[in-house]
């Protein structure tokens, strides 16, 4: 795992928690494995919540369409980084 | 090559930033959590209004049989709830003819919704918002629905209760009609939201809209709204949304099973349409199945399938604004107890590009 992505896994987290006010957990310690709907119970709503943040932290549009794959964080974090690349 | 700023001119922290929008985000969010379904309680109905989608279609929903055993009903809603529905919207034919099931919904599930012609009265103990439909005046009522003095029974019925509605069909014959029932809801402290007639797939007949009908229905609905509203729950966002020559699909893309094969997340993994034999088709799902997508203006429809598309709209405080009315709009609509505020956006604006 890079640098990037692992900067990437505990912002995501980080701004999860917030956005769903999660307690009993810290982005050092959230699964970045966990099933976000089967295991943490996001819905779509709340991901688009999170998508927002996510556009105005790293400035990058989430297709609406992607959302269905965006199951875990690591997944996310992996999304944001193609993303970036992408932009480069 | 993209770059952020081609993207988006505003930064979502940005839009939020402004108190009344932050506030009505805050407000609307603390809903985030429904997850509805519906359900066909009964295929019996007094009335046989032309176009109605219960009748209509291959799906062969009316000719379910229909459960009439409490436990079997009591069954499905702990199950429902087990999976995660938190609002449930009974519809029909037409439910008040089964009271008895509609009360063991309310008692498992107590949020939600009932769809009725109003003119057989529901028990208060079934504390859902009511949502009476109205398709023009009395004269064009009994021509359409072959019931007379509907508005005046619908009244006499739900006088004084807060649980009701009226939900105003506007269909090419109808549209001017809609003041004078607006004039008398107004005058009795009713409230009304507006639908438009979305044609069932097999029907060619005269109330399919045309441009001409949906500009006009769209000047009709603005003059109520400003001129009553106290009355009218409803936004210049959801004008623009259900009177566009695009249809809903088309506009915002469905999110219900019926046209969404995702199965991940969303309406497209939660939402089941029941039929009175307490069976659901995931090929035919939707709050209006039978209606033709093309044509799917309905405001059933629009409640779920606009209010998915927040992303879309946070984009300009404007865009955004128009899409809390509308979601402030449709809770007010749906939910019991849930005041509507001041629209945030009074013009008319155009949906956003899809993303
Ligand atoms: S009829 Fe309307 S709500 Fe149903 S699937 Fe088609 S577009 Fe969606």
């Amino acid at each position: 795992m890079t640098t990037d992505t692992h900067q990437a896994i505990t912002r995501i987290a980080e701004i999860i928690i917030n956005e769903l006010k999660l307690e009993d957990v810290t982005p050092e310690t959230f699964d970045a494995d966990l099933d976000l709907v089967d295991e943490i119970g996001i819905d779509s709503m709340d991901l688009a919540t999170i998508a927002l943040v996510l556009r105005d932290e790293y400035g990058i549009r989430i297709d609406e369409d992607d959302y269905p794959k965006l199951t875990t964080v690591r997944i996310i974090a992996e999304y944001i980084t193609t993303k970036l690349a992408e932009k480069e | 090559m993209e770059n952020a700023k081609d993207i988006t001119e505003y930064k979502f922290s940005d839009i939020i930033a402004s108190p009344s929008i932050k506030e009505r985000f805050e407000k609307v969010r603390k809903y985030f959590f429904l997850r509805e379904s519906t359900y066909d309680m009964s295929n019996r109905c007094n009335l046989r209004c032309e176009g109605c989608y219960y009748y209509a279609g291959e799906t062969e929903k009316q000719f379910a049989e229909e459960n009439l055993n409490p436990a079997d009903w009591q069954q499905l809603m702990e199950a429902e709830k087990e999976r995660g529905i938190t609002f449930v919207v009974l519809a029909g034919a037409e439910p008040s003819y089964v009271p008895e099931l509609c009360k063991t919904c309310y008692d498992t599930i107590p949020l939600g919704c009932i769809a009725s012609n109003g003119l057989m009265p529901l028990a208060k103990e079934i504390d859902y918002r009511i949502h009476i439909s109205v398709w023009g005046n009395d004269k064009t009522s009994l021509e359409i629905r072959k019931a007379k003095n509907m508005l005046v029974r619908q009244m006499e019925n739900y006088q004084g209760d807060s649980r009701a509605i009226w939900v105003y069909t506007f269909t090419p014959v109808n549209i001017d009609q809609a003041r004078e029932v607006t004039e008398t809801l107004a005058a009795n402290n009713h409230q009304i939201t507006f639908n438009m007639f979305s044609a069932p797939t097999d029907y060619n007949g005269h109330l399919r809209h045309t441009p001409q009908t949906l500009a006009h229905t769209r000047a009709v609905m603005s003059e109520l709204l400003a001129e009553f509203p106290e009355t009218v729950v409803f936004s210049p966002y959801n004008i623009v949304a259900h009177t566009h020559e695009q249809g809903l699909h088309s506009l915002f893309s469905c999110s219900y099973p019926r046209m969404n094969p995702s199965t991940a997340i969303g309406l497209g993994r939660s939402f089941r349409q029941y039929r009175t034999d307490l069976q659901w088709d995931r090929a035919a799902a939707c709050c209006v199945p039978d209606t033709d997508c093309d044509d799917c203006r309905h405001y059933a429809a629009g409640s779920a399938v606009v209010t998915a598309r927040m992303y879309r709209h946070a984009t300009t405080p404007q865009h955004f604004s128009a899409w809390l009315d509308y979601v402030d709009t449709y809770l007010a609509v749906w939910v019991k107890g849930y005041d509507k505020g001041e629209n945030l956006c009074k013009e008319m604006i155009e949906p956003p590009e899809q993303s």
